[in-house]
């Protein structure tokens, strides 16, 4: 027993010396798991920390709610249904105003209240206000004591220029309580305060709606049976949350970490194969020498334990700084699009780590028990036999083809059930672990087609071609590892490139007016009047909801320049989205026009379609004050961004509807061009509207923020996508450098013979260049199948919109140079490296053949 | 052919320093044949490797073909190895990827240097015509030296260095290759100097000299 472990011992020592002798090759295999394992973290690290930001304003927003009370005419409940509900036993029951005021300089502030002492124990905010507030009871005192506290979200308060102390003023003239500035990011964007100091602020006597804590089935029918005619018990589905609303953009970035993941995986597996085909002719003496293959697997394991140790730990420090890189864009991309804060520090979690080695040991496994089994079932003496070790490859291409083609075959059966998110990404998963799979065996066929193809005389073509098939083996994983980034690359490219399209030409549409408006003190007939304005465009409208889901209702002004010029969802000619053609387009805006069919036309954006399930032609039911009103949706509008449901309705119609709709603001035309104007005069013009500094803002400011929003979301992506394309790069030289390294010999044999430089680069860099084409050959297709499913598929049942997929060259091409360039660095670095040792590996012939 | 004068070949080691040649001196005249014989380690390959400049001497003067050669550059080395020299090792190096008649044909072909009349000639000789479609791991042992030979042969080199050629044969094998070799080297008239360590492998060649304490000393001398 005692010896055994010695022999172990030596055996993993002997193994452990190659890399004092090729600390290169150390470095390449460190750098390639560090690499990967950092990518992934990083991904992981955002993505975590994100989550668990939310869980945490979900906690202040009331996700703990079971259920909301609310009235289905918008009007609130009253505090007296309140009490007597209260009254009625139900205890879990608090009030919660939620809406948005302006403060005296026109910015808007939205603030949501609660009663904290009615809170469910044990619940949100209740316990962690009580009892784990950082800033301990007596502040928690201080909040529902007059006079108050506002607490404003650290970015929030910067925001409005609000020191600790000081009280923000509201238009009404109304003071907010003194500010507390929150380092905790709990409360999303908003102020929070005590629901007294909320009421009295705002002068309203109705709560928004009731938060319902957990509830037995009895309790349910109870309460129910309780509640009077005009309020409504709702399952809480969780359709607010932050946490729901942002998903989508998760499960992206999640697709992405694990599209990190994957490469690094590849990587992995890439540096343990050559560690171990680096150390063949060691392995195959230390069998010779009666060194079991037990044995063998014992030093083999520990030796990888010890780089997985290595990278993994390396690598999430990598990752834990990539990610505070990338964080502040991340964080800001979210605040303007979905109001979530993020805390600025990210913490790094136990599972996280341990999740880390997990993984990296599971790919260092993978890699290691396939060659290790295959040495197992194979004698020794053929393991010195290199041509019986690229038959044996050949055959696993093979196999490797096969189980692409199941997997691309299950995809083909799954496609028509796909409906979630998960399904989607498995789609993705199958197509691209497909397609790489499937990548070496088309290697093989080209090489072989060329070597028969190519005519006698062109020999050195011939032996070119035909040396690929010894470099094959050693490359094909980091192919396939530079396949799959390509395919992303092109996939998320297309979608970035084509939703940037669409965004643009939308927003051309939607904000044909120069100057929008915000302000419920519009002098409407002095806008009529004014000379300097060519027309407006009045938005009245209310939030309601509907299905549950957070949901507005616009009313138009159908002689406004940007209704007349209307656009409905166009047919892409895709499959199955429901756009119309042009002559159905115009019919359905004249019904709509009109108004006047049996059933109201009604216009929806497209999240109603796909996010609420609602077809072309449906009728449905919206909540009025006059009860339940039937619609006909006749068209669907392009409204990217939004999260929430939006129906559109003539102006009069929304009056006669809901007269409680007010108005909103407006789009307002200017006589002479916008560029012309001095925004001083402009501003002193508008202040006589009735518009104050703030309160308007130029149509191409819109457009600008838009675009950089836009452009700050999508720029995680490009990161990610660049960095994996580099990793893969990385392995692809690692993947060289050992080819070379191991073939050394040989090459010193061919310049023996006369084989001269140029000679010697060509049979080097031709297998490499027909290898790459091929794989950007099939990165092609599968990239665009991959775009097609993001655009057509995933993005509809993620964010409810489409948009027509746009096939660009320019990025591909810059993608095709790029990852040419990365090629062309990892050869010429893996020849400099031949050039350099060649000389010895020469002098070493004697060695070789004596 | 060859002509090594006063060669002096030292490996300096961290252990102590291995002097293998000392003062050598050795003439193998054109189109003929030696065995260059000599205990295991006693420097015959680095001979060799002295002869092919893929290594340098200390000191002393290696005329190969009327050329000196101990002082050519690399690129010199490389256009002499390309045009006049052939080296034949004991693992027969093979292009694992190229066909028999490819890698027969290899060398010539990098020499510029195609004969189809010889072509045919080899093929015949060495009994290669079966097997031209194969790839080397498909030969025997036996047979994938008679490819190197042909290789070498059909590049019609002057001069050609061979180390241990029959090393991975076994005695029946080694006597017809040798036999078909040295038949015909003389046919192509080059010259062959031959590392061996078996006296009767040497005995096909016309000269033996041995290799001792870093001096050559011609053991027989046959005439041609
Ligand atoms: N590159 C080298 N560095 C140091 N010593 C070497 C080297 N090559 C050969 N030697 C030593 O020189 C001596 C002669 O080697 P070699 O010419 O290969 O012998 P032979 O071919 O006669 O068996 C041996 O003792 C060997 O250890
Ligand atoms: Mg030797």
């Amino acid at each position: 027993m005692k010896r055994q472990f010695k022999q172990t011992i030596w055996v993993f020592v002997t193994l452990i010396s190659h890399y004092r002798r090729h600390p290169g090759q150390a470095l390449t295999m460190a750098l390639g798991l560090i690499s990967g394992v950092a990518l992934w973290a990083a991904v992981q690290l955002i993505n975590d920390h994100a989550r668990s930001s939310y869980a945490e304003a979900d906690q202040l927003l009331g996700a703990e709610a079971r259920y909301w009370i609310r009235s289905d005419n918008g009007l609130g409940v009253a505090v007296a249904d309140y009490i007597g509900l209260r009254r009625a036993g139900f205890e879990q029951l608090y009030p919660v105003i939620e809406t948005q005021v302006r403060d005296a300089q026109g910015r808007s502030v939205a603030i949501i209240a609660t009663d904290l002492l009615a809170l469910p124990v044990g619940n949100g905010i209740g316990s962690s206000a009580r009892y784990s507030n950082p800033f301990g009871a007596s502040s928690w005192l201080a909040l529902i004591q007059a006079d108050y506290q506002a607490w404003y979200p650290q970015s929030l308060a910067s925001q409005l220029g609000i020191e600790p102390g000081q009280q923000l003023v509201l238009a009404s003239g109304e003071r907010l309580p003194p500010a507390l500035i929150q380092t905790q990011t709990q409360q999303g964007q908003r102020v929070f305060m005590d629901i007294a100091a909320a009421m009295a602020i705002l002068g309203t006597d109705t709560f928004s709606y009731l938060g319902v804590g957990r509830l037995s089935k009895l309790e349910h029918l109870r309460l129910a049976a309780l509640l009077p005619a005009t309020l409504k018990l709702v399952t809480n589905h969780q359709a607010l949350d932050l946490a729901q609303v942002t998903e989508s953009l998760h499960t992206h970035l999640t697709a992405l970490g694990l599209l990190s993941f994957a490469v690094g995986l590849f990587i992995v597996f890439n540096a343990v194969r050559f560690s171990l085909l680096a150390r063949q002719g060691t392995l195959t003496t230390l069998r010779e020498m009666g060194i079991s293959l037990g044995m063998l697997s014992i030093a083999i394991i520990a030796e990888s334990l010890l780089w997985t140790l290595f990278g993994t730990s390396l690598g999430l420090v990598m990752g834990y700084a990539l990610s505070q890189l990338l964080l502040p864009a991340m964080a800001m991309s979210l605040q303007s699009l979905y109001a979530a804060e993020l805390g600025s520090l990210i913490g790094i979690q136990p599972e996280q780590v341990l999740l880390a080695f997990g993984l990296s040991l599971t790919g260092v496994v993978l890699a290691l028990t396939l060659p290790l089994w295959l040495r197992a079932r194979e004698s020794i003496r053929r393991q010195r036999d290199t041509a019986a070790q690229w038959q044996q490859d050949q055959r696993g291409i093979r196999w490797l083809a096969l189980v692409a083609m199941g997997l691309l075959g299950l995809a083909a059966v799954l496609y028509p059930w796909m409906a979630s998110i998960e399904q989607g990404f498995l789609m993705l998963a199958l197509l691209m672990f497909g397609g790489a799979l499937l990548l070496p065996w088309l290697v093989l066929g080209l090489i072989k087609t060329c070597a028969r193809l190519l005519p006698k005389h062109q020999w050195l073509l011939r032996w070119a071609v035909s040396d690929a098939l010894a470099q094959l083996p050693h490359l094909r994983i980091a192919l396939m590892a530079l396949l799959l980034t390509l395919t992303a690359n092109i996939g998320v490219t297309t979608l970035v490139g084509s939703f940037r399209t669409a965004l643009g030409d939308w927003l051309e549409t939607r904000l044909a007016a120069d100057i929008y408006v915000q302000s419920e003190s519009l002098d409407i007939e002095a806008i009529k009047q004014a000379a300097w304005l060519s027309g407006y465009s009045p938005r009245i409208g209310l939030d309601l909801r509907w299905q549950n889901r957070p949901t507005s209702i616009r009313g138009l002004d159908l002689t406004a320049p940007d209704t007349v010029d209307m656009v409905l969802v166009q047919d892409h000619g895709v499959l199955d989205h429901g756009g119309q053609n042009q002559q159905a387009q115009d019919q359905a805006l004249q019904a709509w026009r009109a108004g006047d069919s049996p059933v109201i036309p009604i216009l929806a954006n497209e999240q109603v379609q796909y996010l609420a399930h609602t077809p072309l032609g449906s009728i449905i039911e919206l909540p009025t004050p006059a009860g339940p009103r039937r619609f006909k949706i006749v068209g669907y509008v392009h409204d990217y961004g939004n999260s929430s449901l939006a129906f559109y309705l003539p102006g009069e119609t929304v009056m006669a509807h809901w007269p409680a709709a007010e108005l909103l603001g407006a789009g307002l035309w200017l006589s002479e061009p916008a560029a012309q104007i001095d925004p001083d005069w402009l501003s002193s013009r508008l202040s006589a509207l009735g518009v104050k500094p703030g309160q308007w803002v130029l149509q191409g400011e819109i457009k600008r923020i838009s675009f950089a929003i836009f452009d700050r979301t999508f720029a995680i992506t490009a990161t990610l996508n660049t960095l994996t394309l580099l990793v893969a790069g990385l392995s692809l030289l690692t993947a060289l450098l050992a080819v070379h390294q191991q073939r050394l010999p040989e090459y010193a044999h061919w310049r023996s013979m006369g084989v001269n430089f140029s000679q010697w680069l060509q049979i080097a860099a031709l297998p490499l260049l027909l290898m790459l084409a091929v794989t950007l050959l099939l990165a092609l297709p599968l990239g665009f199948s991959l775009s097609w499913l993001l655009i057509n598929k995933l993005n509809v049942i993620a964010f409810g919109w489409t948009m027509p997929l746009l096939w660009s060259w320019w990025p591909l091409a810059k993608l095709g140079i790029l990852t040419l360039g990365i090629v062309l660095t990892t050869l010429t670095v893996s020849v400099v490296r031949v050039r350099q040792t060649l000389p010895t590996a020469i002098k070493q012939l004697a060695g070789d053949s004596g | 052919m060859l002509t090594f004068s006063a060669i002096s070949k030292t490996y300096y080691q961290p252990d102590g320093d291995i002097q293998v040649l000392r003062q050598a001196d050795l003439h193998l005249p054109a189109g003929q044949t030696a065995a260059l014989l000599g205990e295991s380690g006693c420097g015959k390959s680095t001979l060799l490797h002295l002869a092919a400049g893929l290594d340098q001497p200390d000191s002393g003067q290696i005329m190969i073909h009327d050329q000196c050669a101990s002082d050519f550059s690399d690129r010199q080395w490389n256009h002499l190895r390309r045009e006049t020299l052939s080296l034949v090792f004991q693992q027969y190096h093979l292009v694992p990827t190229l066909s028999v008649l490819d890698n027969l044909l290899l060398q010539a072909r990098l020499a510029n240097r195609l004969n189809p009349g010889l072509q045919q000639h080899l093929i015949d000789r060495l009994g290669l015509a079966p097997l031209l479609g194969r790839l080397p791991h498909q030969l025997s042992g036996g047979q994938q030296q008679r490819v190197a030979i042909g290789r070498v042969l059909m590049h019609q080199p002057r001069l050609i260095l061979a180390d241990e050629p029959t090393g991975n044969l076994d005695e029946a094998t080694s006597h017809s290759v040798m036999e078909l070799f040295t038949t015909l080297v003389k046919e192509t008239g080059s010259s062959l100097l031959m590392v061996t360590h078996s006296q009767v492998m040497a005995n096909y060649l016309d000269h033996q000299w041995l290799l001792q304490a870093g001096q050559i000393t011609p053991v027989l001398a046959r005439d041609t």
